[in-house]
């Protein structure tokens, strides 16, 4: 008794093999990269958390997010605990206790926290994303209401696409010659802010004139057709369904304003500032002091001290912290994109 | 006729007027909505303005370069240092030589102790070998000792030059801030290259005498070497013979270089530029001669991305096949986002985890027994070409990744349609099909991403090594695992300590130059590739 022999049964040739193992191969190549992504992000998320997380109330280091870097001093001495202590806590412990006993190290900026990096960071984002955006949003305006194929749009396109492709450093380097030499604003977030705004100006743009183009023609034209004009029809009938998508897909910009560390090492940052960037005799000297900034902070913790136990700590805490922030900005900009999505059918 | 007469027009203008304009405020002839248009158009321009920008403070710091450059070179000859350097070359040559022996040596005596040898019993043995070796040294001593008397005088003219510029600098100060007697108290006296120079000349013959008895020492050695202990140097031993043959022969074209130096030969216009395009040293802050030559830096720039894209093009292109043809819609929608998700990753931090992380255990990788045969390993420096180029493979995938998907959604269904119809499979269908439809647009990909790769600063700062120096391709693969310098590197991590105005500051500007020029060709490129592709799909 044997099954009747179908003549339609799929056979097992070479060839179905060989797609069957380069089908594999293609399915690696995929999850080779989600694997290789997720081993920087747990070992990050992990030894970050043990930074920033404890077992004791309140649960998250709240010290970590909201002092100042200071210089870790460890001291040894045989027979008892090895003490590691911040630079007040050193000074204070120096008054009581012999610390020629101890034999001491000491690494700059791994004690205390990176609460002056996150406000510079913040500080960063808000000013150079006011700039852009405003820039941003009236180029594309032009470019998706007035213009006329030409050869001035021809080349403001052109000139939109290379900017995207110059490197981050490059901008640096024009920031630093033109606002921080040439201007002689000095390293300052005002330079910092304008390096910056230019470095993210092609991403708003693109974003911009898309999200405009998405307004149905039928918007414009009714305005049109009712007599307004069109600066009436933009302002009334195109930009505020607009806006929304605008700023939603711009906020992409902001995870890249937020991570960039080379364009801010010569315009903007600090390697460390005692003072908060609000204790300024005057008002306009706010805009000319220059701030310190987490991807700095980073490049900084990572390069400039050695990697031990001790400011493992900082390294990893930091770079959590970062992560997070910068994820969190890509991720409300994924989340808020589909929500528009699903808001606006015309 | 009769009825519209009596209509009265409370607007006087003419009738086409009245109706087409709008009644409104006028300037210069431009109603407010034309200002509101030239308004947009003024901001629409804010990209041009941008890039020209860009390239004028780039330029107009770097052209500082060239005369600063050319000066350098005119003293460097001037000054005599060019004239030293021929005989340090001689003299380095044949360190070389004696380094190579020195390492036959150090085998030798490896393999003697695997032996069984007591270290002892090792020593005696290779008494002969080391007789031959420290003789084959101190042949040069003479040399050596005039070298070094050589390089004092010339580093003293230079010195002396250097100081006598900075007088004249601040004379140049002082006469700017009206302060003309103080400026005339500052005598500066004009240094005589000819007569500081005269006592290196003057040491000609003795050199001369000097390296006819160092050839001969050199040849009478050579003439008899002592045979190695092991047979299996040999061969080693017998190409030493050889190379140091070459050498002896060679000898008369330093002498010849050094009698035929010409101190006030003009050196032509064009070497100061060239000597930057194809100078194959970057040496700053050095007490003999700065060099500024972007070749190290542009080979390190190019073999990082080189190591990136090869990772990155087929796991890239791999998985956008993978996604767009073969994967389930839930793969689909969770893998596609989370690809494209990498791309906020700050490089800072992908550079911290490389020195954190990667390089750590890299080198613990390639310390084990069973990956020995990986050319390069065990890896002498943690940080090197591949753990940076690996990184950037990562920074590269999510554009690869994500246009190339693009590209192969664009090829229109019927081609893919048409060729299940003629009974292809899956396969054949996307590899005879969907790949060539979508190449250009693949290669742009490709494009874009090797643009993203090599203008990436903090990654390569972090985890290529920074040795400025081209790595040495006769390892063959092993090279991929030397430490190199890039571009964007050198200029993130020397600018901030670099005087400005001085010739390094304008030399990193001439960096940017090249980079932002690089990148400016990658883009049109991609471009020029896109646009042929919307042509092939019709």
């Amino acid at each position: 008794m044997h099954a009747p022999n179908n003549p339609f049964r799929k056979q097992v040739t070479a060839n179905l093999r060989i797609e069957a193992g380069i089908n594999w191969l293609l399915r690696l190549c995929a999850y080779a990269i989600v694997i290789a992504a997720s081993i920087i992000f747990l070992t990050i998320f992990w030894k970050g958390s043990k930074a920033l997380v404890q077992p004791t109330f309140p649960f998250i280091n709240i010290g970590f997010l909201t002092e100042r870097p200071e210089t870790l001093h460890v001291l040894e001495k045989e027979g008892s605990p090895t003490l590691s202590m911040g630079d007040r806590e050193f000074r204070e412990f120096e008054k009581t206790h012999d610390i020629s006993a101890y034999k001491k190290a000491s690494y700059v900026y791994a004690a205390g926290g990176i609460f002056p990096n996150i406000v510079g960071t913040v500080l960063l984002v808000i000013g150079s994303m006011t700039i852009a955006l405003v820039l941003g949003i009236f180029s594309a305006i032009y470019l998706s209401e007035y213009s006329r194929q030409g050869p001035f749009i021809h080349m403001v396109r052109l000139a939109i696409l290379n900017l995207a492709g110059v490197p981050s450093i490059v901008f640096g380097l024009f920031g630093f010659g033109m606002f921080v030499l040439a201007f002689n604003w000095g390293v300052s977030l005002l330079a910092g802010w304008f390096t910056l705004a230019f470095m993210v100006l092609p991403v708003i743009i693109t974003a911009s004139e898309e999200s405009l183009r998405a307004v149905p023609k039928g918007f414009r034209e009714g305005s049109l057709a009712l007599g307004a004009t069109q600066w009436q029809t933009i302002r009334q009938n195109v930009l505020p369904y607009a806006l929304p998508g605008i700023l939603t897909s711009s906020i992409l910009g902001i995870a890249r304003v937020a991570g960039e560390t080379a364009p801010i090492m010569f315009t903007a940052a600090f390697v460390m500032r005692d003072e908060m960037p609000w204790q300024v005799k005057h008002f306009t000297d706010f805009f000319f002091q220059g701030v310190m900034a987490l991807p700095y902070h980073i490049y900084v913790v990572s390069s400039k001290i050695p990697q031990n136990e001790y400011t493992e700590k900082v390294q990893y805490g930091t770079a959590f912290v970062f992560l997070v922030v910068v994820i969190g900005i890509a991720l409300a900009s994924v989340m808020a994109r589909i929500k528009m999505r699903n808001r606006y059918k015309w | 006729m009769s009825t519209s007469a009596k209509i009265k027009r409370l607007d006087q203008r003419p009738m086409k007027d009245a109706i087409l304009s709008k009644n409104k405020f006028r300037f210069l002839g431009l109603t407010l909505d034309d200002f509101i248009k030239y308004f947009f158009q003024g901001n629409a321009m804010i990209a041009i303005v941008v890039l020209a920008l860009i390239t004028i403070s780039l330029f107009s710091s770097g052209i500082w370069f060239i005369p600063q450059n050319y000066q350098n070179l005119v003293v460097y000859r001037q000054a005599g240092l060019e004239y030293v350097d021929y005989l340090r070359q001689e003299i380095d040559d044949h360190t070389a030589l004696t380094r190579y022996l020195s390492n036959l040596r150090l085998q030798q005596m490896q393999l003697l102790l695997k032996e069984g040898k007591s270290p002892e019993e090792a020593q005696t043995a290779l008494a002969p070998l080391d007789a031959f070796i420290a003789a084959y040294g101190d042949a040069a001593t003479p040399l050596n000792d005039m070298l070094s008397e050589q390089t004092d005088i010339a580093s003293a003219i230079k010195d002396k030059h250097n100081s006598q510029q900075e007088e004249l600098h601040g004379r140049e100060l002082l006469l700017k801030a009206g302060k003309k007697e103080e400026a005339a108290a500052l005598q500066v006296e004009p240094i005589d290259f000819k007569a500081s120079v005269q006592p290196l000349l003057d040491m000609r013959d003795a050199y001369i005498e000097a390296n006819g008895i160092f050839a001969e020492t050199l040849s009478n050695l050579i003439f008899h070497p002592p045979r190695m202990v092991s047979r299996s140097l040999q061969p080693k031993m017998d190409r030493f013979r050889e190379l140091s043959r070459t050498y002896l022969i060679e000898l008369p074209k330093y002498e010849d270089q050094i009698l035929n130096w010409e101190q006030f030969k003009p050196i032509p216009k064009y070497k100061a530029v060239t000597s930057f395009l194809f100078g194959r040293q970057w040496l700053t802050a050095s007490f003999w001669q700065d060099w500024y030559g972007i070749i190290p830096l542009l080979v390190g720039s190019l073999t990082v991305s080189f190591v990136a894209l090869v990772i990155a093009i087929p796991f890239g292109v791999g998985a956008a096949i993978y996604i767009n043809q073969i994967a389930s819609p839930t793969e689909q929608n969770l893998i596609k986002p989370y690809i494209e998700f990498i791309s906020a990753i700050p490089s800072v931090v992908l550079g911290f985890f490389g020195i954190a992380v990667l390089g750590q255990s890299m080198r613990w990788l390639s310390q084990q027994e069973w990956l020995a045969w990986v050319p390069g390993f065990p890896i002498q420096e943690r940080l090197n070409i591949f753990t940076a180029g690996a990184l950037l493979a990562l920074m590269a995938v999510p554009t690869i990744f994500t246009l190339t998907e693009d590209a192969i959604n664009n090829v229109p269904r019927a081609f893919k349609e048409a060729s299940y119809a003629l009974g292809a499979t899956r396969l054949q269908t996307i590899l005879k099909i969907m790949i060539p439809a979508s190449l250009s647009g693949i290669i742009s990909a490709v494009l874009l991403g090797l643009g993203r790769v090599v203008g990436e600063t903090m990654v390569v700062l972090l985890c290529a090594g920074g040795r400025i120096e081209i790595p040495d391709f006769t390892q063959g693969l092993g090279a991929f695992f030397q430490p190199v310098h890039t571009m964007t590197g050198i200029i993130a991590q020397e600018m901030g300590e670099v005087v400005q105005g001085s010739i390094h500051f304008h030399a990193l500007f001439m960096v940017g130059i090249i980079l932002f020029l690089l990148s400016l060709v990658i883009n049109y490129l991609a471009q020029q590739v896109v646009h042929k592709y919307k042509i092939s799909i019709g």
